[in-house]
């Protein structure tokens, strides 16, 4: 597999694993901003191009965002075992350790000081979700038709029991047919 | 705690759950929702709100977690991989068949054209799946408030976001909401 990278050395599997065990650990919350710092600052597997392609893919595919940076970022460098190494270490250790330490949590969950806890962290974290979300939006946000298609899927998810699939193609069709009539616009 | 067929039936809805999920697990996460909490009744909402809550908080890859935790909820250890695989095994299938195409149609025009039109839903999708969180958790206007607290904070850049997990934390404990 030819790419442009500097180095002439493949990648070993093992340091695809390890490099994306230490995204997963570190990265809580922001696992992106740790992909972008481990495979193009410090190891120059990808260039800032590279990566912001795989980051553009990976956000409008469906599934787990930062998984797919690992599945690309392995596929880029070592093909199918890459990604594979790098899934595995996303996932399997920091997934065993996450796993632990929260069906801890929730075995006492009934304790009432760890309930109060709880709620006021569940309510802080849907605030993270929904500023994560309006963030998004920024690039698009001088397009009108960019808001109307934003606004159908929330309304139809918040709004009206329609099936996902459904929400998908009603607010992605007139998105996708009006992006396609418009002028394109210099990037 | 629940018949045989359960954990089949919650397998599978997410690993289709996952293969749609546009812009990324939190997108579906109502209709998960929808599925544990108001048609089978595994959990209640608050139940729902303590896996999200606890997933954003701890290292890792959090929407994996999530699920594994609403899968151990149902069927214990087996039910947690199960679903954990359910949500990132389709998935990677996907991102790997994509990756390969992706350097191929780089350069379509279809492919800014379908972007375009994609981005802004999966926006939709994100904020609407944050509101139905905050609809689980926040029991009264104080909890609302800390929510509406942590959407200014983050979209200032003031604060990193796990100093806002922690502060609602602390807010809960000290039994102020």
């Amino acid at each position: 597999m030819v790419n442009d990278r500097q180095s002439t050395e493949p990648v070993s599997l093992a340091s695809l694993f390890f490099a994306f065990l230490k995204v997963a650990l570190f990265g809580a919350g922001s696992g992106i901003v740790w992909a972008h710092r481990v495979a193009v600052e410090q190891r120059s597997w990808l260039s800032e191009e590279e990566f912001a392609d795989i980051l553009s893919l990976c956000q409008f595919m469906p599934g787990p965002n930062v998984v797919g940076i690992a599945v690309c970022v392995g596929a880029h460098l070592r093909g199918a075992f890459g990604a594979l190494a790098a899934t595995a270490g996303f996932v399997l250790i920091p997934g065993t350790i996450g796993f632990s330490l929260g069906i801890f949590c929730l075995q006492y969950a009934h304790f009432v000081l760890l309930q109060h806890i709880l709620a006021g962290m569940s309510a802080a974290a849907a605030g993270l979700l929904i500023a994560a979300g309006s963030r998004m939006l920024t690039p698009h946000r001088k397009r009108w038709l960019a808001w109307i298609t934003a606004t159908l899927a929330f309304t139809g998810v918040v709004f009206t029991k329609l099936p996902l699939l459904l929400v998908l193609f009603g607010a992605a069709l007139p998105g996708i047919g009006g992006t396609a009539s418009g002028r394109p616009r210099p990037q | 705690m629940t018949d045989g067929s359960a954990p089949i039936a919650l397998t599978a809805h997410l690993a289709w759950l996952s293969s749609i999920s546009f812009g990324g697990i939190p997108t579906v996460l109502p209709y998960v929702r929808n599925f544990v909490v108001v048609t089978h009744g595994w959990m209640t909402d608050q139940d729902f709100a303590n896996c999200f809550a606890l997933a954003q908080s701890l290292p890792g890859p959090n929407m994996i977690l999530m699920m594994s935790f609403i899968g151990w909820k149902v069927w214990g250890i087996p039910g947690a991989i199960a679903s954990a695989l359910a949500t990132f095994g389709p998935p990677c299938v996907l991102y790997f068949a994509a990756w390969r195409l992706w350097h191929r149609f780089r350069a379509a025009p279809w492919q800014r054209v379908v972007r375009g039109g994609l981005v802004p839903v999966t926006v939709g999708l994100v904020i609407a799946g944050g509101t139905v969180m905050a609809h689980a958790a926040d029991a009264d206007w104080r909890a609302a408030a800390v929510t509406v607290g942590a959407v200014v904070l983050m979209l200032r850049r003031w604060l990193n976001p796990s100093w806002i997990l922690l502060a609602g934390g602390v807010l809960g404990g000290l039994g102020l909401l």
